[in-house]
């Protein structure tokens, strides 16, 4: 095994036609349609009490203070927002929700708008700079994709080389390149079409966050959906390599997604529920980017650099490890 | 360079199969190279070796005087119509062969010339804008043809390239073969030995993972002086003890057509001889009997020299007839 072999040239060729093919194959569409389906969902379920309110607003005011709209959003968002960062646990979150109900209204009741004077919620930094320095509402779409996008990212990628070692198509092409040429061609492939189709939800969303909702300046949107987009497409780039390595494993299509779907989801279920018996395994969670991928979100440079860089030693596990196996093969 | 494969103790084992057992053999340079053996033998399996599809368990392999564990130094001197090989069935026959020449370096428009001009070789330049799902099985073996063509590969491996195909078709692609060997070395397996026979120089035959047989098709089926007539009717016993006290006849038997695969015409029965001397004596022996034939008022319809290679292969096989 060498990877003295790889052919710039080749790997080029091979991830473009494989992009190209990852649509006509049908696994790019199904991607595409489940992605903006999910990445849209989100948004949706995020925005539309927002918009709601903001009508409501306009219906007995006259107009939105978009003040009081960042607000709102800010005191609820909060601690959904701590809980994803794995700030607070959601038995903490619940209590002090129900405090701050108590204390606000003298007992349970139903949400209210909340002024900038009545917005106490004194968040530790991380979740500040999310809610408070950045546009809110994109935040939380933000982090609710960073969560759910690894559960969707197998529907592109588990069948990178295993559908063409059963369809033994593979033949065609290993006496015109190297094994390696292959495997990280397509590896690259999936990733950039990963990165477009995230591309495409993410402008969609900010689009319609700046045009619809207009509570953000345009800059501050921008500026932090472009910082969104690269934290998905870099956390795509381990759970793409996985699905490389479970792709070169395996000889079936079918196996290869189903292994993605259990390991990737299987390690979170795990770690989480394990996690309430037996406190270490929550370790489990560190077997993937899960135990730290929303890092990818900090404000601290040292924090999302490292963050970077653990998804890229993962990936690389991974892909070696899967190399290894597709170069050792049959085919 | 005398031989441009040469293959040395090859073995590979699949679980409790033995699939390849210490094969050796060498390809002459610019022949046209058969490979047979009945279904199982390890001709696919020493195809998917010699082409780096598949890691043996022992042996070496050398293409052009080159070990096929480094392959990579065999790109655009070696191609391979692999079997049961599929291509990607949503992406169009022509983009899929521009690609391979892509990655062999032609340009775009090059590329497109050398698919357009393998695809009129093979007959299948009216569907070159089609998918794999749209063609029939025939025209899907012409297109993995037309890719193992393409270039200039100076060692083509055609695993059955004829299975499958019309006989015009078929025939076709047997005269682009002969027609490659002016420039290639081209090594076949086939189920059809009439057309092994016809086509190959050389050939190999395996059976149960072992090379039983080696040689040139001429020294194959030319091993032992035997000849064939065939008749129009059977011969009676007096007259075959009748021919058989012609000089220089060792031994002699009829028996129909069929049995022994020299044709198919049930009116035809066939008398083999096996005869001594050298070639000038045998041929006034032939003559001889000829002559005696006619005399009996029988019409010899064809002669045959040397066994077919289906005789031979039967022989060597154990009379398998699955090919």
């Amino acid at each position: 095994m060498s990877l003295k072999t790889l052919t710039f040239k080749h790997i080029r060729l091979i991830s473009l036609y494989w992009s190209r093919f990852a649509v006509r194959s049908g696994s790019g569409l199904v991607y595409l349609l489940v992605a903006l389906v999910f990445g849209l969902s989100v948004a949706h379920v995020l925005i539309m009490p927002v918009e709601q309110f903001i009508i409501q607003q306009e219906r007995e005011m006259g107009a939105a203070d978009p003040q009081l709209v960042r607000n709102t959003i800010i005191s609820v968002g909060g601690p959904i927002a701590q809980w994803i960062l794995g700030r607070k646990t959601m038995g903490e979150i619940v209590e002090e929700s129900a405090e701050r109900q108590r204390a606000a209204f003298g007992g349970p009741g139903g949400m209210a708008e909340v002024s900038p004077q009545e917005n106490e919620y004194k968040f530790d930094k991380w979740t500040g700079f999310l809610l408070e320095e950045k546009p809110a509402l994109l935040s939380a779409i933000l982090l609710v994709l960073l969560f759910g996008m690894p559960f969707v990212i197998s529907f592109l990628a588990y069948n990178q080389v295993s559908g063409d070692i059963q369809s033994l198509g593979l033949r065609y092409l290993l006496l015109r390149t190297e094994r390696s040429n292959i495997y990280f061609g397509r590896f690259i492939g999936t990733v950039i079409f990963s990165t477009i189709v995230t591309a495409i939800i993410v402008a969609t969303i900010t689009f319609y966050l700046g045009a619809r909702i207009r509570i953000y300046p345009a800059m501050a949107l921008v500026g932090w959906a472009a910082r969104g987009f690269l934290a998905l497409s870099i956390l795509m780039v381990p759970y793409i390599a996985l699905c490389s390595l479970l792709s070169a494993s395996v000889r079936s299509p079918f196996l290869s997604l189903v292994l993605a779907k259990l390991i990737i989801a299987g390690t979170l279920i795990v770690a989480l529920a394990g996690g309430i018996a037996w406190k270490p395994a929550r370790y489990l969670l560190y077997a993937l980017p899960w135990g730290w991928q929303s890092q990818l979100m900090h404000p601290a440079p040292l924090h999302w650099i490292s963050a970077v860089l653990g998804c890229l030693a993962y990936a690389t596990v991974f892909l070696m490890l899967g190399y290894y196996r597709f170069e050792k093969r049959d085919l | 360079m005398d031989h441009v494969v040469s293959i040395k103790g090859l073995s590979k084992r699949f679980g409790r199969i033995q699939a390849l057992n210490g094969v050796s053999f060498d390809v002459p340079a610019k022949s046209i190279f058969g490979l047979l053996g009945p279904n199982g033998a390890g001709k696919t399996t020493l195809f998917s070796i010699i082409a780096d599809f598949l890691k043996a368990d022992a042996g070496l392999v050398e293409v052009l005087g080159i070990n096929t564990l480094n392959i990579s130094r065999l790109q655009g001197r070696l191609s391979i119509l692999p079997q049961d090989a599929r291509f990607q069935r949503n992406v169009p026959i022509m983009e899929q062969l521009v690609f391979f020449r892509l990655l062999a370096g032609s340009t775009r428009k090059q590329a497109e010339e050398e698919v357009i001009h393998s695809f009129e070789l093979v007959g299948l330049k009216s569907v070159a804008k089609r998918r794999v799902g749209s063609l029939s099985h025939g025209m899907v073996k012409r297109l993995g043809i037309a890719q193992a063509f393409l270039g200039h590969p100076e060692v083509i491996l055609l695993d059955e390239p004829t299975a499958g195909l019309d006989p015009a078709n078929a025939r076709q692609i047997r005269d682009l073969i002969k027609q490659l060997q002016e420039r290639a070395t081209i090594v076949v397996s086939s189920h059809n030995l009439d057309e092994v026979q016809e086509l190959c120089d050389h050939v190999a035959i395996l059976n149960r993972g072992n090379l039983v047989l080696t040689g040139s098709v001429d020294e194959i089926t030319c091993a032992d002086r035997e000849y064939y007539i065939s008749l129009s009717r059977p011969l009676q016993d007096s007259e075959l003890e009748e021919l058989s006290l012609i000089e220089g006849v060792r031994s002699i038997k009829s028996q129909p057509a069929t049995v022994a695969g020299q044709g198919k015409c049930s009116a035809e029965y066939l008398l083999t001889l096996d005869l001594s001397g050298k070639n000038a004596e045998q041929d006034g022996v032939i003559a001889a009997i000829l002559r005696t034939v006619l005399q009996m008022d029988i019409t010899p319809r064809k002669l045959t020299e040397g066994r077919s290679l289906e005789t031979q292969f039967l022989e060597v096989t154990g009379g398998q007839t699955e090919v």
